[in-house]
């Protein structure tokens, strides 16, 4: 229940992030025991590379704190949507927050909008929508694999989110958002391999007054066939972008300075006078603090179309 | 038949978008006298009056005068609908074109008009197809042109002499990209990319209780948080600010329902900090000094951005105009005491995240900020500059208050989409400012 709102202390049944360091953290969730395999109820034992922990033990535990493995240490955090998309588990490839960032900043999704998103996949975009639209809104979410939309609702519901989605079993390329949906939404997202098959869809879909679509696809010929149709449809302020986040990795570099100067004068100098090459000797040391990118970078993602369902285009 | 949707009118006191073909400008529609100014073009607003928010509107020149520039051109604006607006393409009824450019030379012959006629075109006729269409019957070279070649010609005339203005709502979408474009400086140079990403590592949300601290962003940055606040939740958000007033035209601008925006609590950094740790002591004692303070803060950041509070319209200031009157007959405590009183107990709660974008340098910011975040919650720190958040990286990293910290800066490219003529877009920006994230520890 740890996703609806921010709250202090951790309850029997939160998912948890156990952060160990910026490349490992892990969401568990906060019960005393588990089934293992063979279906025997266990005492739950985490396993992380600084030991073991006895998740009974963060139970009523502060968010925010530390807590002791067997050979070290982890702090638990609250999930939340960053962090639950780089610890969830993945059932398909997954958008991050970067990507996601500017589809919600594009699609104007704020509480009290209504969303459509095909196709839900892992959830780790849903959660996001989930985060901007409630309490008052509400996201429709297909996907055409049945055990992935199962899988979802069931998180959702876990989440604490229940009340704020509608996960659909569909192949909304074939058979469309159903009439139910007809003119209800704010925005409509799709991540599909043919997202031009359910642009007239979507079009269909949106309000009368209006209202924001995006699609993500991995390559261009994708976005060319999505922009085709949606020019036909009557959308315009149609744009098409690609945002890429790089990280500074931040280090305090220490630097020997070299001196060269001395190499000028004749060697005898300094033979004659031992102690002056001594004082040289402890050589001097520069202090910087520096920032550098990583060697490996995303360099791409996906390409983001975003447009514009203008009011009152009729639609039969 | 559908019911017709219900879209917004246009009403005096709101600020609108004025957009013509792909340029956009935030503008108040304060009295029926406003005009706007789009380029030599004059606006009269008087029409727009009541009538729904996306509609498009035609320039009518009124009158013309010359001007030290080429004709200012004062027009009414009459509504049109949507079927007035039709490719130039189909319009003109273009059919041939050359295969390339080999026949075409730079040498100033290929346009017969003179700019004399052209300006009388302009005067004379009052759709810009009409001028276009007598421009390419001159032009000695536009059947030459590949289709592509004619494509750009065709859209490079229309952009001049296109007679077309819609009126949108104001959107954080819309205001970030006018604000960004016009003068980035003044929403401290924070791009789209960057602003969505604030959004979002800040978790900010209809639940919870909010702390913001920025030295001057056109209200963008307090609009973009209350916009995702929403209306009828329950979170707050308290606005810290350096100065006098706080920059709210953004604020304004999104039309928010009353009680939202009394969600927002914007505040004075000094003296919601002194009221924070001092309370009631000496009520009267700080009035006096508080002003002192106000302008001596005020006077502080004006020296970084001399233009930052020319910057507030006019209207920014009303809530200044509304403690007047307080201020002569003394009744009850003044409008920034009553919100220093309301942000504090909400201090004394504590927060939900810690946002700043500040001008000053951040360190001192954060050490005095921190200690009012609950653990376990994000705090982003914007900056223009890497150096900056470097140092309160390591100061933060050091302190062991804070975890999963990362210094961020993004790519954002935009790309032409058309058949045959993909590429990204010639220009791109190139900063778009740094965030350093993570999240607080007990």
């Amino acid at each position: 229940m740890s996703f609806l709102k921010p709250k202090t202390h951790i309850e029997q049944g939160d998912v948890v992030i156990l952060y160990l360091s910026v490349n490992s953290m892990h969401a568990i969730e906060a019960v005393p025991t588990i089934v293992n395999k063979k279906g025997e109820t266990i005492v739950h034992i985490f396993q992380t590379p600084y030991g073991s922990l006895k998740v009974e033990n963060i139970i009523g535990v502060e968010y925010g704190s530390r807590v002791e493995l067997s050979k070290g240490y982890a702090h638990v955090l609250q999930p939340n949507p960053e962090l639950w998309t780089q610890t969830l588990p993945h059932r398909t490839q997954i958008i991050y927050t970067p990507d996601i960032s500017m589809i919600l900043h594009q699609l104007e999704v704020r509480p009290g909008a209504v969303v459509i998103e095909s196709g839900t996949g892992s959830g780790s975009l849903s959660h996001y929508f989930l985060r901007a639209l409630k309490p008052t809104g509400h996201l429709h979410t297909f996907d055409f694999h049945e055990a992935r939309a199962d899988q979802a609702r069931e998180e959702f519901r876990r989440h604490g989110l229940g009340d704020f989605v509608t996960v659909y079993h569909r192949d909304v390329c074939n058979l469309g958002f159903t009439n139910e949906l007809d003119g209800v939404a704010d925005a409509v997202f799709l991540d599909l391999p043919a997202p031009d098959l359910a642009v007239p869809h979507a079009f269909k879909a949106l309000k009368l007054s209006g209202g924001r679509f995006c699609s993500f696809s991995p390559c261009i010929e994708q976005s060319q066939r999505c922009i085709e149709v949606l020019t036909k449809l009557g959308f315009n302020e149609i744009c098409s972008m690609e945002v890429l986040q790089q990280e500074s990795v931040i280090k305090t570099r220490t630097l020997p300075v070299i001196d060269l100067e001395f190499l000028k004068a004749p060697k005898e100098v300094e033979t004659n006078t031992n102690e002056d090459a001594k004082t040289k000797e402890p050589k001097e040391l520069k202090k910087y603090l520096t920032s550098s990118n990583p060697q490996v970078l995303p360099g791409h993602t996906g390409f983001l179309t975003f447009a514009t369902l203008p009011p009152n285009i009729p639609k039969a | 038949m559908p019911s017709k949707p219900n879209i917004p009118s246009i009403q005096l006191g709101d600020y609108i978008v004025i957009q013509r073909q792909k340029y956009t400008k935030l503008q108040k529609f304060g009295s029926l006298d406003a005009t706007a100014t789009l380029g030599k073009e004059h606006l009269e607003l008087k029409s727009l009056l009541d009538q729904p928010y996306g509609s498009t509107f035609k320039m009518c020149v009124k009158e013309s005068k010359a001007g030290k520039r080429g004709a200012q051109r004062q027009h009414t604006l009459e509504l049109v609908s949507e079927n007035e607006l039709r490719s130039i393409r189909d319009v003109l009824n273009i059919s041939s074109s050359g295969a390339d450019n080999r026949d075409i030379s730079d040498n100033g012959e290929a346009q017969a008009l003179k700019s004399e006629d052209i300006e009388q075109l302009r005067e004379e006729c009052s759709e810009s197809s009409k001028i276009i269409e007598k421009l390419v019957e001159n032009s000695k070279t536009f059947h030459t042109r590949t289709e592509y070649s004619q494509d750009k010609y065709l859209l490079k005339k229309e952009k001049k002499y296109f007679e077309f203005v819609q009126i949108r709502q104001p959107s954080i979408r819309l205001m970030a990209d006018i604000f960004h474009r016009q003068d980035a400086e003044k929403i401290m140079g924070i791009r789209v990319d960057t602003l969505s990403q604030i959004i979002s590592y800040s978790g900010v949300c209809g639940f919870g209780s909010y702390l913001l601290y920025e030295s001057g962003t056109n209200g963008l940055l307090p609009a973009a948080m209350l916009n995702s606040i929403g209306a009828a939740t329950d979170a707050t958000l308290v606005h810290m600010h350096p100065g006098n007033v706080p920059q709210k035209q953004a604020l304004l601008a999104l039309k928010l329902p009353l009680e939202q925006q009394q969600r927002c609590i914007s505040v004075n950094l000094y003296s919601v900090l002194r009221e924070f740790y001092q309370g009631d002591r000496k009520l009267d004692v700080s009035i006096a000094t508080e002003a002192a303070d106000a302008t001596q803060t005020d006077e502080n950041s004006a020296t970084t951005s001399e233009e930052q509070t020319d910057a507030v319209e006019p209207t920014t200031k009303k809530p200044k105009l509304d403690e007047s009157p307080n201020l002569n007959n003394r009744s009850g405590p003044l409008r920034w005491q009553v919100e220093n009183k309301r942000a504090s107990a909400l201090m004394h709660e504590k927060f939900d995240n810690l946002v700043m974008a500040a001008k000053e340098h951040p360190t001192n910011i954060v050490e005095a900020l921190l200690p009012l975040v609950k653990p376990s919650r994000p705090i982003v720190i914007f900056s223009t500059c890497k150096e900056l958040l470097q140092e309160t990286y390591m100061e933060l990293k050091a302190s062991g208050k804070v975890t999963n910290l990362h210094v961020t800066s993004n790519w954002l490219r935009t790309y032409q989409i058309l058949p045959n003529r993909t590429h990204p877009e010639v220009n791109m920006s190139g900063n778009s400012g740094y965030l350093l994230t993570g999240y607080t520890l007990s």
